[in-house]
Order: structure tokens, then sequence, then C-alpha cells
């Protein structure tokens, strides 16, 4: 599997401190958010680059598609820019960003008819160890199609616990729910994504 | 223990953890196990759905896009002002309701004269002391002349803050001594 986790760009990396030393990524962070709410759009595109892989495979998750997860994820850039001066900071910004994200991907799919993700009929491919290659891209596909299937709440569970690690805290912080609700969410939508997937197999 | 395991502990057995009278309850009864079994199960599922990697050359595409969209917004709003505008909207709104209400329903000509804003006596119609004044003699000194052309209103009108004062005491003494 990718890593979910963030490469960090130089930018935001090792940025010089006023005092000469080098800031922290975090104190950068924190930095080019501030610049962000006095108007310095190049801070902007710093934390894009620095986020953009992480929404764009968190909104990919819910949409299965390369074309609708980029609008999607460029959208949330936009609507996060547009909110940045109300954004206070209690709350990490990977958080506040992720919360923009699971909001922009409901809309969407309450706008547009359930994503559905036609199987792949036989392949043929002559490139030895293709075919292995072949069973887990169609795995893979099965599998997503059957998170695509989950209900809601287990749906944002399982991919911001599972595949952005995000902790229950910060989960429920985004949906908006306990933590005793996003582990009862998370040991459910595994139980039904096995089942759905052995739905899917059949 | 006896009762099955809450999904927070079945949870927990899953991931690999879990105290170990959870674990040893799980050991012992089926459909616990069979729940963690089945979550654990999905977990493995859900660690081999990778996301498609995009072409390298997507990211820096991407981040143009966003930055030209950005280039064409306005600058975000400082959230310093931000408690302005409810301030703004309700002033506004007050502001079309006093001009509506003022031109929709203006006050009905009263008889002239009226008594002034400052004044201490109650409207005309509402005055129950202009039965009493009526039998009043108007010769008390202290009430000035009353001129006969200009009507009691036009008297009352030109009165003084103080005198208008002196005026309403009277009335109200000279009432509390008619109902006593």
């Amino acid at each position: 599997m990718t890593s979910p986790t963030l490469a960090l760009p130089l930018g935001l990396a090792a940025t010089a401190a006023p005092g000469g030393s080098a800031a922290s990524p975090r104190e950068a962070e924190r930095e080019a958010i501030e610049a962000c709410r006095r108007g310095e759009r190049e801070a902007f595109d710093r934390l894009v680059e620095r986020y953009q892989r992480d929404v764009y495979r968190l909104c990919y998750r819910y949409v299965n598609d390369h074309e609708d997860a980029n609008d999607l994820a460029q959208e949330v850039f936009i609507k996060a820019w547009r909110a940045i001066g109300r954004f206070r900071g209690e709350s990490s910004f990977r958080t506040w960003l992720y919360r923009i994200a699971v909001n922009a991907c409901l809309n969407f799919r309450a706008l547009r008819r359930p994503v559905t993700q036609d199987l792949p009929e036989t392949l043929a491919d002559p490139l030895p160890g293709a075919a292995a290659r072949v069973e887990t891209d169609d795995e893979a596909r099965r599998v997503r199609a059957a998170v695509g299937r989950l209900p809601e709440k287990q749906r944002a569970t399982l991919i911001l616990k599972i595949y952005h690690e995000l902790t229950h805290e910060e989960v429920a912080e985004i949906l908006g729910s306990t933590v005793g609700t996003v582990k009862a969410n998370l040991f459910h939508a595994l139980g039904n994504l096995r089942r759905l997937v052995g739905e899917e197999g059949r | 223990m006896s009762r099955h395991l809450s999904d927070e502990s079945l949870l927990r057995l899953a991931q690999g953890g879990g105290a170990s009278a959870e674990r040893a309850h799980a050991g012992e009864c089926g459909r616990c196990a069979e729940r963690v079994e089945a979550a654990r199960a999905g977990l493995a599922l859900a660690r081999r759905a990778d996301v498609p990697e995009p072409s390298p050359l997507y990211w820096e595409a991407m981040r143009r896009s966003v930055e030209r969209r950005i280039a064409q917004e306005p600058q975000p709003r400082s959230r310093g002002w931000a408690w302005l505008a409810p301030l703004a909207a309700t002033a506004a709104v007050l502001a079309v309701v006093v001009l509506t209400t003022g031109r929709t329903h203006a006050p009905a000509r009263l008889p002239v004269p009226t008594l002034p804003a400052w004044s201490a006596l109650p409207p005309a119609e509402e005055d129950v002391s202009l039965e009493v004044l009526e039998g009043l003699t108007v010769a008390d000194g202290d009430l000035g002349t009353l001129d006969e052309g200009r009507g009691v209103g036009a008297f009352l009108a030109g009165l003084s803050d103080e005198e208008s004062r002196a005026l309403a005491d009277s009335l109200r003494e000279a009432g509390q001594g008619g109902e006593s």
C-alpha cells in the first residue's frame, strides 16, 4: 500500500526562521497559515503542496474515479482558502482540511448517483507477472467498490482511520461524533467490508 | 466474563491488542471469536486496496490549477472583522424596517394642535384629567392667561417643561381629591 504519510515539500520542511534557525515543519505550517490569513497566496501554495496527496487520496476513496477525485480535491483547497481566515487553530490544520474534504465528498455523493465500479472483463497480458498484478488490481478494485457501499459513517471512519491513520480522537473531531462511536463504526465497517467483498467476488 | 464483548473490545482484539480477560473470553466464546475474525479479515482486505497513483506530473499540474483558481479568488476574510458582518446586517435590517414602517404606517393626523413630544402630559384622547380640567376655574394665576382664540391644546403646547409638570401635578392632586 502506498504510504499515506506526508512527503514534506522543502517549502515547509526547512523554512528559515527570522532568527536564522530552521523552523520545524509544524512551525513552518503555522507561519504559512498566518501568511495565508494575511492574504499571501504563495504561502497557501506551500500548504497545497504538502497536503494535495492526502486530500486527493481521501477524495478518491469516496468517488473511485480520478477525474472526480481531482475536481473534488481542488474544490477542497479553494474552500480552505476562502475559509482560512476563520481557521482558529483549535484543531490541527490537517484535521480541519480533512473535515472540509469529507463534507465535500458527502455533498458530491449526495448529488450524484451511487458510485459503482464495473469489475474488469478477463484481462490477458503477455508480460510475465502481469497475471498476478491484474489479480491484485482486481482485488483492490473490488475492495474499493465495497468500501463505497458501506454506510456513510462507517465508510468515513474506515477511510480516515485505516487509510489516513488518524487517531480515534481526530476521526471523532472530523465526523462530529464520539470516540466510542468511531470505534464501533470501525468495527462494523471491517465486518461489513469482508461480507461485501465476498458478495462482489461471487 | 460471561457477557459478549463490546465492539470496542472486539476491535482491540482484531487489531492485535486487548486485555487478557478479553482474549480469554474470545477464546471461549464462539460468537465473539467469529466477530473478531470477521473484523480481522476486513482489516486485511482494507489494507490491500491501494489508490492508483496518478502520473508524477499530475501533482504539479494540480498545484498549478489550484494556484490559478486561488489567484482569481478575493482575499480570505479575516476573522478579526467577521463579527461586524452580523452587526451590519442587523443595522441594515433595522434601518429598512424603520424607513418602511415610517412610510407605510404614518401616524394619523391628530386634532391640532398636539402636545409636544417632551410634554409630561399624556395625549389628549388618553388624558382622563381633561375632564377634571373642565371643572376647574381657570382664574388660577399659576396657569397664566388663557387666550380663548387659541384653545386649550394650544395653551398646553405653549407651556414649558416646568409649567407642564406643575399642571400635571395639579391635575393629579385634583383628580385624587375628586376620588376621595
